[in-house]
């Protein structure tokens, strides 16, 4: 960020304005200490996860890593630069096909001829999300000079010609019928379930390594999207979102600011669907549509616009909580479990209106985002807290 | 003395999480397959008393009408079954998922219920299918699904039933060459929803049309267009003397009212997922009955066949509310199917998943008298060739009559001959 | 040629139709800074509405209920969207999707299957002139789009009730402060947007289409590039803009052969190329006013 050298350096935050700005963790909002005790437990759960569940709630917990990564992304673009995309899903395909034809190679997939370079898995991972950058940077003469709603509408545009290209261009994508993923492979070591590693009497199959995997990579999202909001480029962001002239006088240069932030929002799209795709194992075109790039924006409007935090506790709910709802839907009354015949309300509906119930009440009473909600410490907890400051 | 804390932290979490490892359920491992001392094998979702099949389908997305029946009537039938007892002395029971025609759901339903299914009883929707078709494969999971693109030939596991969309037209344009007598150089209209479904079909129609002399006209539409007045003016333009259709229903609905209002009578042959009953109660409906055919698998639901007419009294019986559609008699095939299936597996004491894939695959003459002969034994093949042609008409269940019998026609084999 | 004349009618017609969708939107944008993603929802609710009421009450009085139902509901949202006001329009966006699964998830479940008929009184006639086919209610979509677009930009421009409206739209405080009470206006911009939606819906399931069914609301996405390209907020824009990508599609699907190169189904993105094109050009919109910055 050479070209921002003439800003002066922002006045250093107070810790409170700083907690405002780039959001905290759901739970206790006390002292670093609290905070780094439930999210050193938070990690121990997430790592022990694929010890205990099936593939059904694994499945269901990479869905949400990769709703997390690309919901970070869409924030940096959204929440700190006030910039509406309603385009994510292109980009999601973009890195999903990108990596499938990067480390495939060439074959048939029914009438279709495939193509494909048969890189490495890990090269092919890492050269996707760049194409995804890359597609964010094609995208820049309207990225830059298009400002909130405007970009919104505009980025629709590209949830559609992408779906128009998915369909046309069978050779790389494999048209409407979709292609293979080739499995992730890390120095050798494939993540398929061609081998299974027996850890602790536990059998750790495909699934179970790429939580890991996945899990990693969300890590490096998080640490990033961090360091970019904490540092320079952040605070012009910011800046531009709140008064472009201001922001301008102030030496940030708005197009190429706003241009960058959506290539980097693009990138992170473009491993969410790396990963995205190595979970499906096999992509159709019909999985990146409009409705993924909403769920996106939910996911980041419910959680709190502007915060890493408030970016994954949005992602997780919006990706993990219509599951939860068609699961358990059929235990509450007046549901009919799927299939049942008759004219009761079926599960998948029920599922659907509390969904949408939730997200328009979770609006109405915490329009700053669910990551913003002071929840009150449980009494043990302060207790203990005021026995140790005394 | 806030590292210490963390570092307490996770030194406790480890602990008891080696502690607990000990109590994963995963820690049995895959759940092996059984042998009993009857020498009988069994596999996923089968127990002494009960099989599990899966269904995925679509019971509240845009499939949903369709979707319901099928899984009622195929419900239906495996009642009866079990009624009588069952297969093999257990009872059949199906694991219904809706995935509301969307592939995340979908491909996250499969991964709740495969552990513990038999056999995937139906699958419906392209895509869906399409996404998990390697799932499938990889889990040996024998799969019966509900479209019948040529696309999803070809692998072990799953299977389709009755003749493709390619062979459906190949039959249907013969229909139309006697019907509206057409020569050699006539014009014949193709239209066609972009996709499998519909680019399927339309290659069946070119094959046929160049096979009678024909110059086909075609025209693309999208899955969400709803006037069809520029197709149909196009092709009034053009001069076709027949017109083949492969969309939804409801654009088979403004395609033939258009065409009939603006004076261009020909006939239109649909494709079979081209017809609801519902649309008898559109503007459209006297247009329908004069000028429009479907090319089915499965005979009409109106017809005389005791089959049909069993199916028709136990399922109006049963779900007095529901209207009749198709989807019904696919349903109940997809059941038969499924029964026979069981039977030969239980007869060979082999209830593993690749025995229950074997059992299919010895399934050479099937019938079960709602439509024809079916052979499952090459994967690759379609399992029949004949196809019905059907008519709308008016009071009779699902608003359609049987006009011509299952037939195949000199086409087909010349072109599955060049195919394979 | 006479594909051409086929082509013009038939943008024109799905032009305007598409400009009473985009208005209804152009409205609800205005009064609340939020893209309305309930709009194809309330086009359904007056769609199905009308289906359901024109066989006790007539056609006319079917129509004239279903627009008040479905204003009624327009409004409902709104009261809804007023709550989190303050919040910017993200949140309200956001809001308008929850209350779009809300709407479509229980008229998809009323309709089912089923392919509706509004019962309208033109039937599956036709008219055919310069040697092509055009269908009544086409004709009639043309005129009462036009007339209804007429009778708004009359009230919009010579009104007390549109002056206020664009006082509000320009500065709501100092449109406040000279007594216009602006949660009033608010609330009939978004009535009118559901009126014009449900009208809207009459003409999207007339013959030559086959009817309603639970996907007639996906129009409604066809013209949000109309608002967009014509100038988000611009009430001559969002007609404009509908013209143009009625046009674009019509010509799409009339001249399919020619483009076939672009590969199948162009007539789908049709809009969207045509708005991509049109924002790289005037990032405005065609209509829309640069803003500009006071310092």
């Amino acid at each position: 960020m050479s070209d921002t050298s003439t800003t002066p350096r922002p006045r250093p935050e107070s810790a409170a304005a700083r907690q405002r700005r780039f959001g905290v963790p759901l739970l206790p909002r006390r002292t670093p200490s609290a905070r780094r005790t439930a999210l050193a437990a938070c990690c121990v759960l997430l790592l022990a996860w694929p010890f205990y569940l099936s593939a059904f709630w694994l499945q269901t917990g990479l869905f949400a890593m990769t709703a997390v990564i690309a919901a970070i992304g869409l924030n940096l673009l959204s929440g700190t630069a006030g910039q509406l995309s309603l385009g994510h899903a292109f980009f999601v395909a973009v890195g999903a096909y990108g990596y499938t034809w990067l480390a495939g190679d060439d074959g048939r997939s029914g009438t279709h001829e495939l193509t494909g370079l048969g890189l490495n898995p890990m090269v092919a991972f890492l050269a996707a999300i760049v194409l995804a950058g890359a597609a964010g940077t094609v995208f820049s003469p309207l990225s830059g000079r298009l400002r909130g709603m405007y970009l919104g509408v505009a980025t629709l545009a590209l949830v559609f010609i992408g779906q128009h290209v998915m369909l046309n261009a069978s050779s790389v994508t494999g048209g409407f019928n979709g292609r293979s993923v080739p499995p992730m492979e890390i120095f050798g070591m494939a993540f398929d379930d061609s081998t299974v590693w027996m850890v602790l009497g536990v059998p750790l199959g495909g699934l179970e390594r790429l939580w890991y995997f996945g899990l990693f990579l969300v890590g490096v999202a998080c640490l990033l999207a961090r360091n970019l909001l904490l540092g320079r480029p952040g605070h012009a962001l910011g800046a531009l979102r709140d008064s472009e002239v201001a922001a301008a006088v102030m030496g940030v240069p708005a197009t190429r600011m706003r241009a960058a932030a959506f290539t980097v929002s693009a990138m992170y799209a473009g491993t969410a669907g790396a990963l995205l795709a190595l979970v499906y194992q096999r992509i159709v075109p019909d999985t990146f549509g409009l409705a993924l790039s909403i769920d996106l924006l939910a996911m980041i409007v419910i959680g709190g616009l502007g915060s890493v935090a408030g970016a994954v506790v949005g992602a997780v709910f919006v990706s993990v909580l219509p599951q939860l709802l068609t699961h358990y839907a059929d235990q509450l009354p007046l549901v009919v479990p799927p299939g049942a015949g008759g004219d009761g309300l079926g599960a998948a509906e029920a599922a659907r209106y509390l969904y949408g119930l939730v997200l328009v009440l979770t609006l109405l009473f915490a329009p700053g985002g669910l990551a913003r909600l002071e929840v009150p410490a449980p009494p043990w907890w302060r207790t203990r807290r005021s026995f140790r400051n005394t | 003395m806030n590292r210490m804390h963390t570092r307490v932290a996770v030194a406790l979490a480890a602990s008891v999480l080696v502690a607990v490892t000990g109590c994963s359920s995963k820690s049995a491992g895959p759940k092996a397959e059984n042998v009993d001392a009857a020498g009988f094998k069994s596999g996923p979702g089968v127990t002494d008393k009960s099989i599990s099949l899966g269904v995925l389908t679509d019971l509240s997305g845009p499939a949903a009408a369709l979707g319901k029946s099928a899984v009622q009537a195929q419900q239906l039938y495996l009642d009866q079954v079990n009624a009588q007892g069952g297969v093999c002395g257990r009872q059949i029971k199906l694991e219904v998922r809706d995935h509301a025609y969307d592939v995340q759901k979908a491909v996250a339903a499969y991964a709740e219920i495969q552990p513990n299914v038999a056999a995937f009883a139906q699958i419906l929707g392209s895509a869906q299918t399409s996404a998990l078709v390697d799932s499938i494969e990889r889990d040996k999971v024998m799969t019966l699904i509900g479209g019948n693109p040529a696309a999803m030939l070809g692998h072990r596991h799953l299977q389709l039933i009755n003749p493709t969309y390619d062979i459906e037209m190949i039959n249907g344009v013969d229909f139309l060459v006697t019907k509206a007598g057409l020569k050699p150089g006539d014009k014949i209209g193709v239209v066609f929803q972009d996709g499998d479904y519909g680019s399927n079909a339309a290659e069946g129609v070119r094959f046929a049309a160049k096979k009678a002399g024909l110059e086909p006209v075609e025209q693309t539409i999208k899955a969400t267009d709803t006037d069809m007045t520029a197709q149909v003016s196009a092709l009034r333009a053009a001069g076709v003397k027949a017109i083949t259709f492969s969309g939804t229903p409801a654009q088979t609905a403004s395609l033939v009212g258009v065409a009939a209002a603006t004076g261009l009578t020909v006939p239109v042959l649909g494709s079979s997922p081209s017809f609801v009953p519902q649309l008898m109660a559109t503007p459209a409906k006297a247009a329908l009955t004069k000028m429009f055919y479907l090319s089915s698998g499965v005979p009409a639901l109106g017809g005389d066949e005791p089959a049909v007419r069993k199916l028709v009294a136990d399922y109006q019986q049963k779900y007095p509310n529901e209207q009749l559609n198709q989807a019904v008699e696919v349903g109940a095939v997809n059941g038969a199917v499924m029964v026979e299936t069981l039977k030969l597996a239980c007869a060979a004491k082999d209830f593993t998943r690749e025995g229950i894939t074997d059992a299919l695959r010895s399934l050479t003459k099937f019938t079960s008298g709602l439509g024809e002969v079916q052979d499952f034994s090459d994967p690759a093949r379609v399992p029949s060739r004949k196809t019905y042609v059907l008519q709308p008409a008016e009071g009779v269940p699902g608003s359609l009559k049987t006009v011509q019998p299952a037939t195949e026609a000199p086409g087909v084999a010349d072109y599955l001959a060049a195919k394979h | 040629m006479t594909t051409f004349t086929q082509t013009l009618f038939n943008g024109l017609a799905l032009g305007s139709v598409y400009a009473l969708i985009a208005l209804g939107f152009t409205l609800a944008y205005k009064a609340s800074g939020a893209i309305n993603f309930a709009h194809g929802s309330l086009l359904l609710l007056g769609g199905y509405l009308v289906a359901i009421w024109h066989e006790p009450l007539g056609f006319y009085l079917a129509l004239a209920a279903a627009a008040a139902g479905t204003g009624a509901a327009a409004m409902l949202e709104a009261l809804l969207l007023r709550k989190v006001r303050r919040t910017g329009s993200t949140v309200p966006t956001i809001l308008t999707i929850g209350v779009d699964i809300l709407l479509l998830t229980e008229l998809a479940r009323r309709i089912g299957g089923d392919v509706l008929t509004a019962g309208d009184p033109w039937g599956s006639r036709i008219r055919e002139f310069a040697g092509i086919t055009v269908a009544e209610a086409r004709i009639y979509s043309l005129l009462v789009s036009v007339l209804l677009v007429a009778v708004f930009l009359a009230a919009f421009h010579r009104t007390r009730w549109g002056l206020a409206m664009r006082a509000t739209a320009i500065d709501r405080e100092a449109a406040e402060l000279m007594g216009v009470r602006s949660d009033r206006l608010w609330m009939s911009a978004w009535a009118l947007a559901g009126v014009l939606a449900a009208v809207a819906a009459v003409f999207l399931i007339a013959f030559p289409a086959p009817g309603l069914d639970r996907n007639t609301g996906h129009i409604a996405l066809a013209a949000f590039p109309a608002a967009v390209l014509g100038g988000l907020g611009s009430v001559g824009g969002a007609l404009l803009g509908s013209l143009v990508i009625g046009m674009a599609e019509a010509a799409a699907a009339g001249y399919q052969q020619q483009l076939s190169s672009f590969g199948s189904g162009i007539a789908d993105i049709a809009p969207f190329v045509v708005m991509v094109l049109v924002l790289i050009a005037r990032p405005q919109g065609l209509l829309g006013s640069k803003e500009s910055n006071r310092v």
